[in-house]
């Protein structure tokens, strides 16, 4: 038999371990008991999961594969030791390695009685549901004044003690044998047919249909129709995989969804129920993931880092070259926040805006751009300036009414609304050779994307949240989605490998110069890619807090708890890779929040997000607040000085403006509570605890600013619909991290530079990964033009360089 | 009257920590509430030369100066979390600001009861020698359900909850004073409880 022994204390000088070395050296033609010491066992911490780091990792598995555990217990303050707690509490957190494991308890300390009170709150707590362990009853086995017990050998001096002890260790052994029979695995029988049950959404409750045959679970099938395209994906793909492919229930939830992964999972048990079976052998069965894979080595011209829209496109484009690529991507399937986004994608095509009419307040931008005076732009811009404003000179005389733009108008919009100045007092703005590459290019990526087979809406230029002019080209179908479905498609279909599950975690470095990379496999495996070059499309890290915090120069504060609309993926991983090859990094203090995200979710496409100008915001008693169209960073500040919380008005018409939902989705928010709808005004307001006095009062100003084109009150100018047609909806909304302009820096062929400001060979960097190109705030629709934008030129220079001016 | 209250956990999401906001806006006419927390607090590792590291004396100093502790304690596994535990084995081991100090112990969780099995752990646990607080006897305030108590104005939203924790505060106020009756003239048990040694225990030093 093998037994673990763990010290129940991380204390440099310990009875309780010498009781166990005693145990281990006199018990040694019994039995084998490996001792495990807590000494480098991390302090729980719910909000920060090391259940993968090396030490957690090794006592799982020792515990698992061990026949039984004997833990040796002093007493602190009537209690156990806070490091016994924490080893508990990190083996019941995600892992579960007590689960039906024999546990003997023994306990050393100096008082004549001591630790029976630590003895008795360590059986309730191995007794806990999420430890669950098998604790042999009676036989305490408690070694007072401890400090007379031993020999100078470390043995017992009393032989009585011995006697004791031999004989509760005799009867642990039996116990062990006894209750491991419990833990063999039961079998199950099912009465075979599909059974129709129903899996959690976040949007309701979605239809799931699991095949059962005699003794497996063969298929499960669920509706996602009404989810939002491509993020809840990942559970709805990867958990009935992992389920079938195990067939068990013991599946790991994914990290950023796991009400929806429980979701699942429950389902499948009511299924096996409702065919006769017992769910809970198949949640006691080993995990799928747990079957050990070997180590796997691959070699090709590029490896891409990252699946999101930067690294599908630099795959494309290895591929157009003829190379071979492949993309190691973290997450069970592409997207990244590509996939979230809400579609539209900046470019200055002129020919085609022309052809739309200019709406209301845009002529009067277009003068406020030309009357800036030249002191006020930067000098490396200040020609491109010069040529604007005579282009809008010639647009207000020829009294134009239609749309106007040109790339002029995109380079300097993009460089004044990235221009900022942090907390210390640190102006940046957009480096202009990236900017240029941007805005004379980014029609070109638009053109190149319908190639590769996204179709974008000719019949409409919208304007993004937090855009700052009508150059949206829309691309039809489920928006972010429509990208990553086309580009997956693209690279697959001419033979790219797309390896999901493999977040990369090293780069091979040899001499400065890049190889390749080394990745982690889904079950664990290592995973070297050889390659000529590396191209890091991981995009940024507003889902990791910490980092955020670590550099943030702008905010005054950034919440611990705050939410973010990005996928949990985008914790700045190639930043860190890019470090470690002595990157050098720019703009790092600089995050976008996005003032209009899901209270409960961060996530921006719940409810009615419609476009600016439509937007009607009112704070918690009912009044608006702030100018609609005002910057993110004007709606944060100002959302965060009424109480963050607050909501968009839409009515019947301003419904059919919302990016990415349907009436099935809005029902079903109505119903779960994370969005109001009411016949009328007043009723609304009650449903919000606001005076309906006010609101009415509010909409019908806000009314009276759209007939009048202007708003006395925060100076809206660019209005669409009115308030009027039943019925009424209000949106729930509060700021969250959206986007980090800062990352590694490059040049315009998107080469990885080092603080000399030489390019690291062999590494390149595209998407928002990379910073100096939007500075201190990034306009709505600039990224996608971004990704598309410089992936294509990672993608060809990563083949071999060519010069873009 | 002059509180702390410890935030009995290390996670930034906590709704121990929502209460002890609550109680501090709430009964911010009766007493002034301090929140303490103890993320990145150092583990307990039992030093040889018994000092306490800096920011477990800045703790034991709050402790040590305020007029009485609230404990919001979460469960975990049937037992207050090792964070707190290791913040108590810090203060019992060293200063033992504990000593005769009046504690209101509340608790917050997930599921129904709220917490009830670890309130009765550290109750034991407060009892110890080296800590021996005057734990306020028999009301014991569980927060049931307590992902949802709270609104986004950080409100606690069950009315007859905060009746009752409106009656639980009073009550401490009273304790605290009539505590401090008590112990006016029990200096010689606290100084032998400051002096308290288990090695001498098990002797047969002092008792
Ligand atoms: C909700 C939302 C809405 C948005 N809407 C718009 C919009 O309308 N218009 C616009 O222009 N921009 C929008 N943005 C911004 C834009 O979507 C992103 O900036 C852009 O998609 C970033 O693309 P990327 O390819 O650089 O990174 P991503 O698309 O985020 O892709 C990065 C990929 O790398 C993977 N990865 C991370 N670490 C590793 C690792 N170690 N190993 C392997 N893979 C790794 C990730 O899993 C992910 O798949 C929005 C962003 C969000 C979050
Ligand atoms: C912080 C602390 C608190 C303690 N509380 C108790 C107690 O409540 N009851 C008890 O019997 N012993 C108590 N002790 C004494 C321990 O039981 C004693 O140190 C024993 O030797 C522990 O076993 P070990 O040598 O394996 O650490 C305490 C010791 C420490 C350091």
């Amino acid at each position: 038999m093998k037994f673990i022994g763990i010290v129940g204390t991380n204390a440099a000088k310990s009875y309780n371990r010498m009781l166990l070395q005693f145990m281990k050296k006199h018990f040694s033609d019994k039995a084998e008991i490996e001792i495990l010491e807590l000494t480098d066992v991390p302090m729980f911490d719910e909000s920060d999961d090391q259940s993968d780091s090396d030490i957690i990792q090794m006592f799982n598995t020792k515990i698992s594969d061990a026949d039984g555990v004997i833990i040796a217990t002093p007493e602190h303050n009537h209690s156990v030791p806070s490091a016994l707690n924490s080893i508990l509490e990190w083996m019941s957190f995600n892992l579960h390695p007590f689960d039906g494991k024999p546990v003997m308890i023994v306990g050393a300390s100096l008082h004549p009685q001591g630790s029976s009170r630590a003895q008795l709150h360590l059986r309730q707590i191995l007794d806990a549901p999420g430890v669950n362990a098998t604790v042999m009853p009676g036989s305490e086995f408690l070694l007072g004044q401890a400090q007379k017990a031993f020999d100078d050998n470390g043995d017992l001096k009393s032989e009585g003690t011995v006697d004791f002890l031999e004989s509760c260790f005799t009867k642990f052994q039996r116990f062990t044998e006894i209750a491991n029979l419990l833990n063999v695995p039961e079998d199950l029988n099912f009465k075979p047919g599909t059974f129709e049950v129903t899996a959690k959404g976040h949007n309701g409750d979605l239809p799931m249909s699991v095949t059962l045959s005699k003794d497996r679970i063969e298929d499960i099938d669920i509706d996602t129709s009404t989810e939002t395209k491509g993020i809840a994906d990942v559970v709805f793909t990867r958990i009935p995989q992992e389920i079938v492919k195990g067939q068990t229930l013991n599946v790991d939830v994914i990290s950023g969804a796991s009400i929806t992964s429980h979701g699942v999972i429950d389902g499948v048990a009511r299924a096996v129920k409702m065919a006769g079976g017992n769910p809970e052998i198949l949640k006691k069965r080993p995990k799928a993931s747990n079957i050990v894979q070997k180590d796997e080595e691959y070699t090709t011209d590029v490896v891409v880092v990252g699946a999101g829209g930067a690294g599908l496109t630099a795959a494309a484009k290895v591929l157009d070259e003829g190379k071979n690529v492949i993309v190691a991507e973290k997450f069970p399937s592409p997207g990244g926040n590509t996939v979230r986004a809400g579609g539209p994608m900046n470019a200055a095509d002129p020919e085609w805006q022309n052809k739309f009419d200019a709406i209301p307040g845009e002529a009067h931008r277009l003068k406020e751009i030309k009357d800036m005076k030249l002191d006020d732009i930067d000098p490396e811009y200040r020609d491109d300036f010069k040529k604007l404003q005579k282009q809008i000179g010639d647009y207000l005389d020829s009294d134009g009414k239609y749309l106007f733009d040109s790339k002029l108008l995109f380079r300097i919009q993009t460089y004044l609304g990235g221009k900022r100045t942090d907390l210390q007092g640190n102006e940046i703005h957009g480096q202009y050779d990236l900017v240029k590459i941007l805005t004379d290019h980014a029609l070109e990526s638009v053109k190149w994307l319908e190639k590769v087979g996204v179709s974008f809406d000719k019949n409409e230029v919208t304007m993004p949240v937090g855009a700052l002019w009508r150059r949206g080209h829309k691309p039809m179908g489920p928006e972010g989605f429509a990208y990553i479905q086309a580009l997956q498609k693209y690279i697959e279909d001419n033979g790219a490998k797309l390896m999901t599950e493999t977040p990369v975690k090293e780069l091979i470095i040899e001499d400065g110069k890049i190889y390749g990379v080394i990745a982690r496999g889904a079950n664990g495996q290592k995973i070297t890619i050889h390659a000529e070059s590396v191209v890091l499309a991981s995009g940024g890290y507003g889902a990791n807090t910490k980092m955020l915090k670590k550099y943030n120069t702008y905010w005054t504060e950034i919440d611990d708890d705050i939410q973010t609309s990005n996928s949990p993926a985008i914790t700045g991983d190639g930043i860190k890779l890019g470090l470690s090859a002595g990157a050098d990094l720019v703009g790092m203090g600089f995050s976008q929040m996005m003032p209009v995200s899901d209270p409960d979710t961060g996530e921006l496409f719940t409810g009615l997000q419609v476009p600016p100008a439509n937007f009607i915001m009112v704070n918690q008693q009912g009044k608006r607040f702030v100018n609609e169209y005002g910057s993110r960073d004007q709606l944060t500040q100002a959302a965060i000085d009424n109480g963050s919380l607050f909501y968009l008005i839409a009515d019947d018409e301003i419904k059919k403006t919302a990016y990415n939902t349907s009436q099935e989705k809005l029902d079903a928010q109505v119903k779960a509570g994370t969005l109001f709808r009411d016949d009328t005004l007043e009723g609304l307001a009650k449903q919000l605890k606001i005076d309906p006095e006010v609101l009415v009062d509010t909409i019908k100003k806000y009314n009276s600013y759209v007939d009048a084109g202007s708003d006395p009150e925060f100076g809206k100018d660019v209005f669409d619909l009115k308030v009027v047609k039943a019925p009424f909806y209000a949106t729930p909304r509060k700021p969250a991290v959206h986007h980090t302009m800062g990352g590694l820096k490059i040049d315009t062929g998107t080469h990885v530079l080092n603080k000399d400001g030489e390019i690291i060979d062999g590494l390149y960097a595209a998407g928002e990964v990379a910073g100096g190109l939007h500075a201190g705030n990034r306009l709505g629709g600039n990224s996608l033009a971004d990704i598309f934008t410089f992936g294509r030129i990672a993608g060809e220079n990563s083949v071999e360089d060519k010069v873009l001016d | 009257m002059k509180f702390i209250g410890i935030v009995g956990t290390n996670a930034t999401k906590s709704t121990n920590r929502k209460l002890l906001q609550f109680m501090q806006k709430h009964f911010s006419k009766k007493a002034e509430i301090e929140i303490c927390e103890i993320k990145g607090l150092p583990a307990f590792n039992q030093p040889e030369n018994r000092i306490a590291p800096e920011e477990i004396q800045a703790l034991s100093d709050k402790v040590e100066s305020a007029d009485g502790v609230i404990i919001a304690t979460p469960e975990y596994d049937h037992t207050v979390p090792a964070p707190l535990k290791s913040v108590l084995e810090w203060l019992s081991y060293t200063s033992r600001p504990f000593i005769d100090k009046p504690v209101m112990i509340v608790g917050a969780s997930y599921g129904a009861l709220g917490s009830s099995r670890a309130q009765g752990h550290l109750r034991q646990i407060l009892d110890a020698p080296e800590l021996k607080a005057r734990v306020m006897p028999s009301e014991e305030f569980l927060l049931g359900h307590s992902l949802q108590a709270f609104d986004d104005n950080g409100d606690l939203v069950y009315a007859d909850k905060v009746t009752e924790l409106e009656e639980c505060f009073d009550q401490f106020l009273l304790f605290v004073d009539i505590t401090d009756q008590l112990i006016k003239n029990h200096s010689f048990q606290t100084e032998k409880n400051k002096n308290f040694s288990w090695e001498k225990v098990s002797e047969g030093g002092n008792n």
